[in-house]
This record gives structure tokens, sequence and C-alpha cells, in this order.
């Protein structure tokens, strides 16, 4: 089995050598050095995150803002691969794509807010004014800022933790922050659960809350 | 220009949009989607520094990250309850006309 699976990336490289040879020549100009793959990602998964921010805010359906928020997701999921955490990647698709999402998608039906809702107007323009002013403040603060203070020479490349050392400090050194956002994630559910259900408890002659 | 500047300043641009949509939206649910944005944004800062400085442990950056996104988790089902009820008493959730306490 091991061995049919190696043979099949084997194959797969082989048949991609070729292409994948020629955009390195096409790029070399631009791109030099061993890491133009790295850099070609990191292009794309920018792009990725730009494309669906823009839907996630701009969009005028709620629904399609909520796509664009899953395709910010998968930018980011692939820069933590790129960032050596295929964990960290992982729990970004289990976590913000599969739970969190699907929560928004429920915040959307329950409230009823899709094609045609509260959102669909345009915004006014000063309040779009103040959007633009919003978008350009962090970055006018703080771009220049890290710009300036990048470091000189290059950094060597980050390593890969085994998932076996992030477990060990989760229940070693930092198993108070673990049991900790253990309870704030069981208080958050509660809380949820009795604010969903308060108004429908039956009334004991008491005032409807 | 290290590759830590760049991933610093996708995650400014994060950032960036998450504020913009905090001013533009005019329903909650539009701003949770925001803040969902920021909280993607730290997630991502915080991992790229830990990953960039070679003093620091990068799997401390990485459990740092996890307790973002239980964090961002928790806050997104007490939101939902928050809307529901909201919904509920106003009949509509934009935030112009949520401005009764009681």
């Amino acid at each position: 089995m091991q061995q049919d699976v190696t043979q099949g990336a084997t194959t797969v490289l082989e048949y991609l050598a070729k292409p994948l040879k020629a955009l390195q020549e096409w790029l070399s100009p631009v791109l030099p050095g061993d890491e133009w793959a790295a850099y070609l990602a990191f292009a794309l998964y920018v792009l990725i995150i730009i494309g669906g921010a823009l839907g996630a805010v701009l969009s005028r359906n709620l629904i399609r803002a909520m796509l664009g928020l899953v395709m910010t997701f998968l930018g980011v999921a692939g820069m933590y691969l790129l960032l050596a955490s295929p964990f960290l990647a992982f729990m970004q698709l289990l976590i913000y794509v599969g739970a969190v999402c699907v929560l928004i998608f429920f915040a959307v039906m329950l409230t009823r807010n899709t094609d045609g809702g509260e959102e669909s107007r345009l915004p006014s323009l000063g309040q779009l004014f103040y959007g633009a002013l919003a978008f350009l403040a962090p970055l006018a603060v703080a771009g220049p800022f890290i710009v300036m203070h990048a470091g000189r020479q290059a950094l060597e490349t980050p390593k890969t933790e085994s998932t076996a050392s992030l477990g060990a400090g989760l229940l070693g050194s930092y198993v108070l922050p673990f049991e900790l956002i253990s309870i704030i994630l069981l208080v958050a559910m509660a809380g949820a659960v009795y604010l969903a259900f308060r108004g429908y408890a039956p009334k004991r002659g008491g005032e409807k809350t | 220009m290290t590759t830590l500047t760049f991933f610093l300043l996708a995650s400014l641009l994060l950032l960036a949009f998450g504020i913009a949509g905090m001013i533009t939206r005019r329903t909650l649910v539009g701003m949770l989607i925001s803040v969902e944005l920021m909280l993607n944004g730290a997630g991502l800062s915080i991992v790229a520094a830990y990953k960039s400085v070679p003093a620091a442990d990068g799997a401390l950056g990485q459990l740092a990250a996890l307790f973002v996104m239980g964090l961002a988790a928790a806050e997104a089902t007490l939101i939902l309850a928050m809307l529901l009820v909201v919904q509920r008493r106003f009949g509509k959730v934009t935030a112009r006309d949520i401005s009764v306490l009681r």
C-alpha cells in the first residue's frame, strides 16, 4: 500500500515536471532562487484572501458575504500551510469553515436577512466614506511601521512541529489556558441555550421576559 | 523585507477589511462576519510571528492561534443566541434600531 502511494506520487511529479520547469523559467526574472513556488503560492493565497474579503464586506446579499468569508478562511488555511503548520490549517477548515460558517448561516436564516433584506440597499455616501477611512486608517498607521521594522537578513525556513508536541503543550505547560477555554466554550453554549429558550418557557404568573 | 513582513501585511489587510465591514454593515449579522475576518487576521499574525522568530517556540504560536479559534467559536455561538433574542424583541437586527437596554 505504502509502495503504491509513493509510486503514484512519483508518477504525478514526473508528469508535472515539464510544465513546472517551464513555469519556473518563465518566472525566473521576477522570482529568483529556490523559493519561487512558495512565493507563487503566497501570491495566490493573498489573491484568494483579498477577493474573499471584498465579497464578505461589499456583497449586498449576506449569504454571498458568508461565501466570501469561506473563501478568506480557505486562503488563511493556505497561509498556515506555508507557515509549516498543517495541523492548524486543518483546524482552520474544521472550526471556521465547518462550525463558525454554519453558525453564521443559521444567524442569516433565523433573522430572515437573505436577499432583499436590510443589507440589500447600498450604504449611504457618508457610511461609505467612513468605511473607506476605516479601511485606510490601520493600513496607514501599522503598514509603514511593519515595513520599516522589517528584518534585513532572510529568516530560516519554519520547521514543522509534530502534532504530538502540540498535544503535550496543551496537557503540560499550558493546561490552565486549555481548561479555561473549555470553560468559556461551555459557558457560552449554556448562555446561548438559555438566551434562545428563555422566551419560550411556560409562563408561571411572572412577567414575560 | 523578510517573509514575516509579507505575512504581517496580509493579516493587516484582513484587519482593515474587518474594520471597514464593521462600519459599512447595517445588520448585526454583517458585523459578525466582519469580526470573524478580524479574528482570522489576528490568528495569522500570531502564527507568522512565532514561526519566523528563531528564538520563539513555534508550537506555542500554534497553541495561541488555536485559543483564538476557540474564542471565535464561543463568540459566534453567543452572538447567534443574542441575534435570536434581538430579532424576537425588535423584529429586526439592524444596529440603528436597537437603542433600548431594557
